[in-house]
């Protein structure tokens, strides 16, 4: 059996080259070369959400290894496929390393100062119609900076970062059952469950270091029931006990009948329900306030009793397809209080235009239950990027918040705010700004037909590839000479495709950074390397660009005081002007950063501890309060007496940000329903799009490491032996998908990966060159505003 | 599995498409290497190291997807296995084995059947 510990001394980069040699003369790899002048650090791994802990080894100005890191514990010396080349991932060949602006058609070089320039005569030209669109990979200290220039320097709300195609409904679910966003749970959860629920959930491929944590276990003999939910057999489902199989969409219809059962056969925890919940349903009338969607309207229990009525096991066999049989063992796992829980989920339940209601009855079968708050006992959701967590929503780069999670539409948050960062009140703007389907949508349309944003600032993310309906949303772009596209960034990407200004950025271990990963834990790291050619870290660029403003006179750059909004002083006590690049690492600009971000953090119990903790730790894992002696404790169940400091003595769970300001959370109740686009006569089959094990997201990184990109070349569409069968359709042979959006041609790939069930088809979007999202629909969830990935209808044909 | 649906048809097919739209307007791809042993003398076949495979902590299964020969290999609680009588030797394993050191060895075949190292 493999032992976790052999792979510590694997060190990536070494092993590529000895592989390669050994594979010229076809013999076994020469041993990794030995360590000698390698000088070695930590940072979180560059890739996913899981976060775990790498250590680099720099020689001559180069990484040129990687390895698990022993002392991490979310991965325990540990890494997937991708994190061991992550290293990889700085020496692609095509990396940008000078500004480049389009001039006929063209993108030319040209110097910094033009480049900031240029930006900030754009923004200088129409403030209000200049818009961010950010990255839950930002790092916290850059996610923090834009969020400041654009909230308090430019008085303007229209920052949004892809988290909102990833995680919004994850948010909008917690923040409207606890009443504040991020799991209760942590991983420690996987190492304590009895069952686990993998809602639409593939994490052997999307999350495999958290996986193996779980299968790990078993080889161990210790007893875990895996149950995979889902529309497609996974390499999850392969492991699983138990494979459900429902129909798109209606998941929604198992967790209804799941609380049915609970309540039918008097099985729920009516202590936990009556001490620790409340009960609530969408609002009749959404529009009647702007919090009316989040917030829902109360209900007794005899109505949501009968709201459950009709989700007899029966019922939802119809609705999912999923045998009554099925439901009724979920039903009694759920009653029965001796076994422990965990319900995990990731772009399932929250690229889902009902995802908010889904992130909803998840916790509400949890509560209603008592499957919560002890060890093993959780409802956690995952994310896919590395600061999802840590910057998209913590920091809260998204359109409707404020850091530390307050939020843009309360008057005392924003006042909160204002006094922090010290500027006048009112500084802030009351509405909340364009979230990233309407950002873009009015960047695609001409100004006169109220396209009310000219410029869009992106970094760090790859919107001409990932986002949904592209066609609509990002290509319409094309041939609108008012319409300016700034793109910071490493490679070249579908984005960079219409960008009039491309920005070289430094990436990773490249400048400092922090990430917080999806179990609350912040982590930091250092500057290792030195980015190439003229490539500049992301948040000077941002501070660059705010202090051309201050010069050119714009008032908001400056605080009550009139002092420039990013002030930074060394030791001694002397300001730095790190704007001028050569002097932006005469300090640590990110511990500045971070230190004043984290005076938000306590506002909301998320409380971060000073900047040197995290370089001590491999992540903390927040609230981290301090202690009598002076030492710093992170949380790891959140809302539960036995760990977190929040909870009142006797309590034993306190929801102390209950939006009912009663110490409860929500047990909500919502209907199934139709999805927007369903499988007709002319479109017949659901297409469903998602990621692979070998690419991160749209494979900007990924597909540049040889490795990966041998080992995954390029996308596919997966489809049933049968349904092939039917059509005539060859193994690789290239077909076309086409949407009511367009068409897209690509190789079908019959008993591959996945197997999708009849009538179902599965395209991956980490590929530039084909892609799925020309034809996706994005439908969006009405309170999380997040598009739906993952259904719409399709047909197939020859090519 | 009938032969409309071989793996040989979807991985003679697999590279094809993308040669031809490899020149593209974005940036120049990375191509996958070529079988090593599609110009090697000798005839080959295909062993998994098994202490450098990453099957059983990152979920890789590449070579086992990725192996053109129908029964060539198989996976054995989680673990690829060749069976050598089976392995043409093209190499393809070894090709697409993305391990930090590659876990698919090209040796030269003597016997008819190759002893796996555990
Ligand atoms: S599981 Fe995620 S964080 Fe861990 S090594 Fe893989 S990509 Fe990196
Ligand atoms: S060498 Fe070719 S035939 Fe043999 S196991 Fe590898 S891929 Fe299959
Ligand atoms: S491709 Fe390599 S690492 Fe992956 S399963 Fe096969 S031998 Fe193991």
């Amino acid at each position: 059996m493999i032992q976790r510990r052999e792979f510590n001394r694997m060190t990536a980069l070494a092993a590529a080259a000895a592989a390669a040699k050994a594979r010229a003369q076809n013999a076994p790899a020469a041993p990794a070369a030995s360590n000698d002048g390698i000088a070695w650090d930590k940072a979180p791994c560059r890739f996913c959400g899981t976060g775990c802990h790498v250590r680099v080894g720099v020689k001559n100005g180069r990484v040129v290894a990687i390895e698990g890191d022993q002392l991490a514990e979310v991965n325990k010396g540990l890494l997937c496929v991708k994190g061991y080349h992550v290293g990889l991932a700085l020496y692609g060949k095509d990396r940008l390393t000078q500004p480049l602006l389009r001039r006929n058609g063209v993108l030319e070089p040209i110097s910094w100062e033009e480049a900031v320039e240029t930006i900030s005569q754009k923004i200088m030209a129409a403030p209000e119609q200049f818009a961010i669109y950010g990255s839950g990979q930002w790092t916290i200290p850059e996610g923090y900076a834009a969020n400041k220039f654009i909230k308090a320097g430019l008085s303007s709300n229209h920052i949004d970062p892809n988290a909102r195609l990833c995680m919004a409904s994850a948010v909008t679910g917690f923040l409207s059952v606890y009443g504040v966003d991020e799991p209760a749970g942590c991983y420690d959860d996987l190492d304590k469950c009895d069952v686990l629920i993998l809602w639409g959930n593939n994490m052997a491929e999307m999350h495999p270091v958290l996986f193996s944590r779980v299968i790990d276990r078993r080889t161990r003999g210790e007893r875990v029931t895996l149950i995979d939910i889902g529309t497609r057999r996974t390499r999850t489902s392969e492991f699983c006990d138990h494979y459900l199989e429902f129909r798109p969409h209606s998941d929604l219809a198992i967790m209804n009948g799941i609380a049915h059962l609970l309540i039918k056969k008097n099985a729920f925890d009516p202590k936990f329900v009556e001490k620790f919940c409340n009960f609530r349903q969408s609002p009749k009338d959404p529009a009647a306030s702007p919090t009316a969607p989040l917030n829902g309207e109360a209900m007794s229990f005899d109505d949501y009793k009968a709201a459950l009525e009709p989700y007899t096991p029966e019922h939802v066999e119809k609705l999912s397809g999923v045998p009554a049989e099925k439901i009724r063992m979920l039903g009694d796992l759920f009653a029965d209080k001796k076994i422990r829980i965990t319900s995990t989920w990731c772009m399932g339940f929250n690229q889902h235009s009902r995802g908010t209601n889904a992130n909803r009855l998840c916790h509400g079968i949890h509560l209603l239950s008592g499957h919560f708050g002890r060890p093993g006992d959780a409802p956690t959701s995952l994310t896919g990027q590395p600061s999802a967590c840590g910057t998209a929503r913590e920091v809260g780069t998204m359109c409707q918040f404020l850091p530390g999670g307050l939020q843009i539409l309360n008057e005392e948050h924003r006042h909160e705010a204002e006094h922090i960062w010290n500027v006048p009140q009112g500084r802030i703007h009351p509405k909340i700004g364009h979230h990233t389907m309407l950002m873009w949508e009015r960047f695609c349309t001409p100004a006169e037909k109220g396209g009310d944003i000219r410029t869009i600032w992106v970094q760090v993310t790859n919107p001409g590839q990932t986002l949904p309906n592209l066609h609509r949303f990002f290509k319409a772009k094309a041939g609108q000479p008012d319409k300016f596209l700034i793109v910071s960034d490493v490679y070249r990407t579908a984005t960079t495709e219409l960008a009039d200004l491309v920005l070289p950025s430094a990436m990773w271990v490249e400048k400092n950074g922090m990430f917080g990963n999806s179990e609350r834990r912040t982590q930091q790291w250092f500057r290792m390397v030195r980015p190439p050619g003229e490539a500049r870290d992301d948040a000077w660029q941002m501070i660059a660009v705010a202090r051309r403003l201050h010069d050119l006179g714009h008032a908001g750059m400056k605080d009550k005081d009139g002092r420039f909004l990013f002030t930074f002083k060394n030791d001694k006590g002397e300001e730095v002007p790190v704007w001028e690049w050569p002097r932006y690492y005469d300090v640590n600009v990110d511990k500045a950063l971070f230190e004043e971000y984290r005076l938000f953090s306590r506002h909301k119990h998320k409380d971060l501890a000073p900047y040197d903790e995290y370089v001590k730790a491999r992540g903390l894992r927040w609230p981290v309060v301090q202690q009598a002696d002076g030492s710093w404790r992170e949380t790891k169940f959140r809302f539960s007496e036995f760990d977190d400091p929040y909870v009142k003595k006797g309590a034993e769970i306190q929801f102390y940000h209950s939006v009912t300001k009663d110490d409860k959370a929500l047990i909500w109740f919502a209907p199934a329903e139709k999805a927007a686009e369903e499988p007709d006569a002319e479109f017949p089959f659901w297409l469903c799009t998602g990621r692979v094990l070998e690419h991160w997201h749209s494979g900007s990184l990924t597909r540049r490491i040889p490795q990966l990109h041998a080992s995954m070349p390029h996308s596919y569409v997966e489809m049933h032996p049968e349904d092939a069968r039917e059509k005539g359709f060859t193994n690789g042979e290239t077909i076309t998908v086409r949407t009511r959006r367009g068409g897209l041609r690509l190789p079908v790939w019959i008993d591959g990966r996945g197997h999708p069930p009849r009538g179902s088809l599965f395209i991956p979007f980490f590929d530039e060159r084909l892609l799925c999202n020309d034809i996706t629909l994005g439908d969006i969830d009405p309170v999380s505003k997040q598009p739906d990935y993952k259904k719409c209808a399709a047909a197939v044909a020859r090519a | 599995m009938s032969d409309t649906l071989s793996r040989r048809g979807f991985f003679a097919a697999f590279r094809r498409p993308f040669e031809r739209r490899a020149a593209p307007v974005l940036p120049p791809v990375i191509k996958a290497e070529q079988p090593a042993a599609a110009s090697a003398p000798v005839a080959k076949v295909a062993i998994v190291q098994g202490r450098f495979c990453i099957a059983l902590t990152s979920f890789c299964a590449a070579c086992v997807e990725r192996c053109p020969v129908s029964g060539a290999m198989k996976k054995e609680r989680g673990m690829p296995m060749v069976v050598a009588d089976v392995c043409t030797g093209c190499g393809i394993c070894h090709d697409v084995c993305p391990a930090p050191r590659n876990a698919v060895l090209m040796l030269p075949r003597r016997q008819p059947s190759t002893p796996q190292p555990a």
